[in-house]
């Protein structure tokens, strides 16, 4: 109760102390509220509108046509009291039929009764089976644009024309993947039929999609669908795991971005524990007279506490209503991706989360420095006819250190959610904040060992850096941590950029062109060598197959359940269409890492698998594969395992077989070409006109749709971390503060001894300038390993040195920090000698 | 009331040790009113502190009230001040950002106390400040600070009113003028007073005055009790 009422008393002073201090909790706060309340918003609506995104309560897809076992299921379900709707979707060339433009498009041809769930909006509004009707289209408007068209206009896809009769405002299944190839294109099911898409070949993706009556559960109808469905080719899924690629991605997206505000306000806490220890340090007369009047520690350490904690709560609400206030901010960064609308929203839990770790966050950071309280001695009271008594060895209260640090590793944890990510933050985090303090250490060193400086501003200048109170490592750990996200989110992007554009130029082709058939192979070189002046497309035989057994062992889904469990990634590799070549080669840019690739000799057939995916399916050279080519198997030996470079645009594979194995066997072709950006359009022209079926897929559009997705993650966590570099300004505006006695004494003096007011804010520019280019090169430095650690680890892409982005990131703290210290300290410079000497 | 054995105390200054006090003896009974003089850099602060338990000796022992204060822990020594000691600083040492009567009821606060505002309104008439209650520091005289310094000091009734210098940054009008009070209220309340001063017409006014030279006692006498009638 005193501790309480002197607590509140006591603050009166302390004003100027908690502005830094509040400032840092609101920012901290807010960086986490905002990011928390982006993320319960999207869990709630990815579930609220779960059956929309799958497009019923339960989905059935696969690669080809649905077996009949499977039609009897569904009829039984229909009888049951089921709506069911075949959708079919695939790529395929769009043509203006009287421009001769072309663009590449999803198409969708679904049942009459689709959508089961959501909305499909179209431009005029009427039910699509009658905007279909006698072979109508109905598009997104980005095709219009791109096509140069209109509603009402005609357009040509494969062998038929189209009359296109609405645009799409909104679908409710099309949220797959991120990245879409192209618009949207909705046609009769009677129309794809006739349009020659659906061949042999033709990548088509068939989803039955089942609305239940209200007695049949999904979940349990998705469990009696597997079971009864021997083929793991077809994928049974209910609504309450649906899109589980896209939460999976916003799962970690808001992990991450979760993790760069935690960072926020950790660095927050180097500002709370900094203005605690200058407040402290300030308020030593009063407490040794406390002391004197008999208050004990605890008390003194109470009261000051209960200040404390008031300043973190008042801080952390405030926060919190900030983050809510910014969240529309967030979305709106972030709706270039987010393939549905997301409302704003305060939510509860997220709020208190926040609340809590700002407040937790206060208390650990602030007990440290205050536990300083109990070193301060009562006899300070005291006038000495000497010098007090040199410092003690001063208690280090290591027994409160693992609490603390106990403390901010379960924050780390709550945050991540995950003891691995956690560990990893934490563990990265400790490390950047011991590397940021070895920095300010050698700066500090470097100042005191550097020969006489030249002028006066850098003697100064250099001097003020290893002031007592080591205010430089608090500013360049709190400023260097800011820099190392924000400079990290900038050498990451100009990498991926970078890596695209690299491709692009390198061995990248202009085009894929699939799904060319045997007897067009020799007019559509022809075509190309003509379009592109002289330059003769790359052709590559694929037959598309499905593995159907390994070692003997037929692939069913209880096999594939059986060896791989639930893992998506294994599963995958059992059940995907695989695109089956023959080469006398190793393919360019391969590495056989296991056997031997096949000679001339005749022989079996024999195969070469990719390195992965051998892994996933637990085989080794030696094992037999058997694929199953139009229901037709094929067997071979596996002869080696290759490492194949992904990234690298050019078609690879994971199966290639030994020349002859699979004559035979119905072949397309798959074809690259390279020509000039200038000539791209008229050479997709030029080939869909000629080949219908054929389906060309311009690199360079996407790739440029992958980077402006890039782009948007990017703004967002940009977003985020530049509430770390806010919070690294303030606690370094703090810190500055905290000597400001000293450096006005310092600064009056100078200008008694004739110094001009310039002369000194030169000194001061030495100094700040020193402590950005500290915190600018330690965060550069730490953000350069940080990018190269997530590009090699986790995105997989190699590394190149960023030497621009990095001069900018020290440039700009440098720049940065002479800034705020000037506005932290200018008023200084405006102060008259006299009184304050008279003060001393 | 005090008594002091062997007293020892030995600082630092610029590196060098320094003794402060050497082998200091002394005895003060309850209710006596004692001054202590001597030269600036005599120990006589020091030793006042050290009374106080506001510092720990080198060697040697201090008994306060049948209590030996040079045995207690940081805590007990808190409880230690706050029940018996009353404590006047030559620079008032006043809380800057409390008001006079906040200054005035941080003992009744930290003791608990009952009924801190009417006690607190009480103590600052008796000082003559009621009107200034509600005055910062730096918003009172010199004079005015060492009232308030005086009503907190004197607020728990403590056994032992201690005084370091207490005029020595007034006026002589204003010291005198403390001075008075400072003896009305330690013979209002008959509590023991001990006093720090270097002016030797302040000494006089002592029941005893001992005097401190390079940290020893050097002199200690009585004043007769003719002089006093």
């Amino acid at each position: 109760m005193t501790a309480l009422r002197l607590a509140w008393r006591q603050a009166r002073g302390a004003r100027r102390h908690f502005v830094v201090f509040f400032a840092c909790v609101v920012l901290g706060v807010a960086a986490l509220v905002s990011v928390g309340s982006f993320a319960a918003v999207l869990n709630r609506t990815l579930a609220r509108e779960a059956k929309s995104l799958l497009g019923g309560d339960v989905e059935l897809r696969s690669a080809r046509p649905l077996p009949a076992d499977v039609d009897g299921e569904l009829s039984a379900l229909v009888s049951r009291g089921a709506t069911v709707a075949p959708v079919r979707e695939l790529v395929g060339m769009a043509r203006g039929a009287d421009n001769g433009r072309t663009v590449l498009v999803e198409l969708k041809a679904a049942a009459p009764a689709y959508p089961l769930y959501g909305r499909l909006a179209t431009t005029p509004a009427a039910p699509l089976p009658v905007l279909l009707r006698d072979d109508g289209a109905v598009v997104q408007r980005e095709l219009l644009d791109r096509l140069g068209l209109r509603v009402g206009d005609r357009l040509a896809l494969g062998s038929v024309t189209l009359t296109v009769r609405g645009v799409v405002e909104s679908e409710p299944d099309r949220s797959a993947s991120l990245v879409t190839l192209g618009p949207r294109v909705f046609v009769a099911p009677e129309t794809l039929e006739r349009s020659g898409l659906v061949q042999f070949g033709s990548r088509v993706r068939y989803r039955t999609l089942v609305k239940l009556p209200p007695e049949l559960a999904a979940r349990e109808l998705r469990e009696n669908l597997a079971r009864r469905i021997s083929d793991p080719g077809v994928r049974v899924s209910s609504f309450d795991e649906a899109q589980p690629g896209l939460r999976r991605f916003f799962t970690q997206l808001t992990m991450y971005l979760g993790l760069v505000g935690l960072a926020s306000l950790l660095v927050g806490g180097i500002g709370v524990a900094s203005s605690v220890s200058a407040f402290v340090r300030r308020q030593q007369p009063t407490i040794a007279i406390l002391k004197a009047l008999g208050a004990s520690s605890r008390t003194i350490l109470t009261m000051f506490l209960v200040q404390t904690q008031v300043i973190g709560v008042a801080g952390s609400l405030v926060g919190a209503a900030l983050g809510v206030a910014l969240q529309p901010l967030l979305m709106a960064a972030l709706a270039g991706f987010v393939p549905f609308t997301l409302e704003p929203r305060i939510d509860a839990v997220t709020v208190l989360r926040g609340v809590a770790m700002g407040t937790l966050t206060t208390l650990l950071c602030a007990l440290w420095p205050l536990l300083d309280v109990r070193e301060v001695r009562a006899s300070l009271v005291l006038r000495r006819e000497v010098d007090d008594a040199p410092p003690l060895a001063r208690r280090r209260p290591w027994a409160a250190a693992a609490p603390l640090v106990a403390g901010l590793a379960a924050l780390s944890l709550w945050q991540a959610g995950s003891l691995k990510v956690g560990g990893i933050f934490l563990g990265a985090s400790v490390a950047a904040v011991v590397a940021l303090w070895l920095v300010a250490r050698g700066l500090v060193v470097l100042a005191r060992r550097l020969p006489g400086a030249p002028s006066p501003a850098w003697r100064h200048g250099l001097g003020a850096l290893r002031r007592p109170g080591g205010h430089s490592a608090r500013v360049v750990v709190a400023l260097g941590a800011g820099v190392m996200l924000l400079v990290a989110v900038a050498l990451l992007e100009e990498n991926l950029d970078a890596q695209i554009d690299h491709e692009r130029r390198r061995e990248a082709p202009s085009f894929f062109f699939i799904d060319i058939q045997p007897d067009q192979r020799d007019t559509f070189a022809r075509l190309v060598r003509e379009a592109t002046g002289g330059t003769a497309p790359a052709l590559t035989p694929v037959v598309r197959s499905r593995l159907a057994a390994i070692d003997g062992e037929p692939v069913t889904r209880a096999m594939v359940q059986a060896r791989g469990g639930e893992a998506r990634e294994t599963t995958f590799y059992y059940t995907r269409e695989y695109v089956l070549t023959w080469a006398a080669e190793p393919p360019v840019g391969n590495v056989i890492t296991r056997g031997r690739w096949w000679d001339g000799t005749p022989g079996p057939p024999r195969v070469s698998v990719e390195d992965v995916m051998a892994r996933q399916l637990g085989i080794d050279v030696g094992s037999r594969l058997t694929f199953d080519v139009q229901g037709v198997p094929i067997e071979a030996e596996v002869a080696s395992l290759r490492k194949v470079d992904w990234q690298s645009l050019t078609t690879n594979f994971f199966v290639v077989f030994s020349p002859g194995a699979l004559d035979g066997a119905p072949t397309t072709f798959v074809g690259t070409a390279r020509t000039p950006a200038a000539t791209e359009a008229a050479l997709q022209s030029a080939v869909v006109s000629a080949f219908p079926n054929v389906t060309a897929i311009p690199v360079r559009d996407v790739l440029e749709r992958v980077g402006l997705v890039l782009a948007d993650i990017a703004v967002a966590i940009r977003v985020i971390a530049l509430f770390t570099v806010a919070t690294g300004l303030v606690v370094m505006a703090g810190a500055l503060a905290s000597t400001r006695y000293q450096r006005l004494y310092e600064s009056v003096v100078l200008r008694t001894l004739g110094a001009t007011r310039g002369a000194v804010a030169r000194a001061f520019a030495v100094e700040y300038g020193c402590l950005g280019a500290a915190a600018g090169v330690g965060g550069t430095a730490l953000a350069a390993v940080l990018a190269w650690v997530v590009l090699t680890f986790v995105l997989e892409t190699p590394w190149r040195f960023e030497p621009l982005a990095m001069l900018a990131g020290v440039g700009l703290t440098v720049a940065l920090s002479v800034a705020i210290g000037f506005l932290a300290t200018f008023r200084l410079l405006g102060e008259k000698p006299l009184p304050v000497l008279r003060r001393e | 009331m005090v008594s002091v054995r062997a007293l020892t105390m030995r600082l630092a200054s610029g590196g060098r040790p320094l003794t402060i006090l050497e082998g200091v003896s002394l005895d003060v009974e309850r209710g006596d009113a004692v001054a202590v003089i001597g030269p600036s850099g005599s120990g006589k602060s020091t030793l006042l502190g050290l009374i106080a338990g506001l510092d720990a000796p080198t060697e040697g022992t201090i008994t306060v009230g049948g209590v030996e204060i040079t045995r207690l822990g940081e805590a007990a020594l808190a409880r230690f001040r706050r029940q018996t000691i009353g404590y006047v600083f030559q620079s008032y040492h006043l809380i800057p950002t409390l008001t006079a009567a906040e200054n005035v009821a941080v003992p009744l606060e930290l003791a608990g106390a009952r009924g801190v505002a009417a006690r607190t309104r009480a103590l600052l008439e008796q000082v003559g400040l009621g009107e200034r209650a509600h005055h910062y520091p730096v918003q009172l005289s010199g004079g005015e600070q060492q009232r308030v310094a005086l009503a907190r000091a004197v607020a728990l009734d403590p056994p032992l009113l201690l005084a370091d210098e207490p005029t020595g940054n007034l006026d002589s009008a204003t010291g005198a003028a403390i001075i008075d009070l400072l003896f009305a209220l330690n013979g209002e309340r008959g509590s023991t007073l001990l006093l720090v001063t270097h002016d030797p017409a302040l000494a006089e006014r002592a029941d005893r005055v001992v005097s401190l030279r390079d940290g020893r006692v050097v002199g200690d006498r009585r004043r007769e009790p003719a002089l006093t009638s």
